[in-house]
């Protein structure tokens, strides 16, 4: 097979076989990013191991799914978020506040523009856990896909459902609401 | 008891580095310190060995290829 042929060939290869091929390197380049979602959304180094190896290996089985429409992370978070709200579920009615209504949270909105001040980084993770387990479950999902510079609004907005407006709305209050909270934890 | 003094101020100014070495850091946002945080984050190295286990039990003819190259086994 010629150079030009074997490009045709790869061309026309349907999206999941291209992933197929090269499945550890949609792990390397991926798993930090969906071991770091596990891990601030579930909030335990364990779970969000188990939850990582479930993610991909339900990817890998479900490879002939993807139609190349998303990009493969966006996949991949897809599949993440479904995963850890199912292990959520269970307890989520019992820990989760009612709701992520604005009047129980503007009370701790105050001071919110300054910068987030760290003294020791090593206490970082462990502040970071103890805001975003304060908030929402909403809120925390998205200021976690905020933060992957990868994933633009439009996509952050397929993952979660709503438009990408009432996401930069979502966002704009959940960074707030973030922002008193970790102040509280210093 | 000088060289004590001069051995105490020692290891003042030895834990007096160590507290710079580790700086305070401020972050123009919740973006910013939650991408601090991820890039810190480090995988657990042995997801990768799970996986490469679970995959060869799906498909043992054609998953152990690729994580071969990567994983090794």
């Amino acid at each position: 097979m010629d150079n030009s042929s074997a490009e045709q060939d790869c061309l026309s290869r349907p999206p999941w076989q291209k992933v197929s091929a090269d499945f550890a390197g949609v792990y390397q380049k991926h798993s930090r990013a969906i071991y770091y979602l596990s891990l601030r959304f579930l909030g335990d180094e364990q779970k969000a191991e188990d939850a990582t190896h479930d993610v991909f290996l339900k990817a890998f089985r479900r490879l002939d799914q993807f139609r190349g429409e998303a990009s493969v992370r966006t996949w991949l978070y897809r599949i993440a978020i479904n995963h850890c709200q199912n292990l959520c579920s269970s307890w989520h009615n019992r820990h989760v506040l009612a709701s992520s209504d604005d009047a129980v949270w503007e009370t701790a909105t105050a001071k919110t523009d300054s910068p987030l001040r760290v003294l020791e980084t090593k206490e970082l993770g462990q502040r970071i856990q103890k805001t975003l387990d304060a908030l929402p479950d909403e809120y925390r999902l998205l200021l976690l896909l905020v933060a992957d510079e990868e994933l633009s609004y439009e996509e952050i907005a397929a993952l979660v459902g709503q438009s990408a407006d009432a996401v930069r709305g979502k966002l704009h209050r959940a960074r707030k609401v973030f922002a008193a909270h970790f102040q509280k934890t210093s | 008891m000088k060289q004590q003094t001069k051995l105490s101020e020692n290891k003042e100014h030895v834990a007096e580095q160590q507290t710079q070495s580790d700086p305070a850091k401020e972050f123009a946002s919740s973006d910013e310190l939650l991408r601090f945080d991820a890039a810190q984050t480090t995988v657990p190295p042995g997801i990768a060995q799970r996986l490469q286990k679970s995959a060869a039990e799906i498909r043992p003819a054609t998953s152990r290829s690729w994580w071969k190259n990567v994983f090794g086994g």
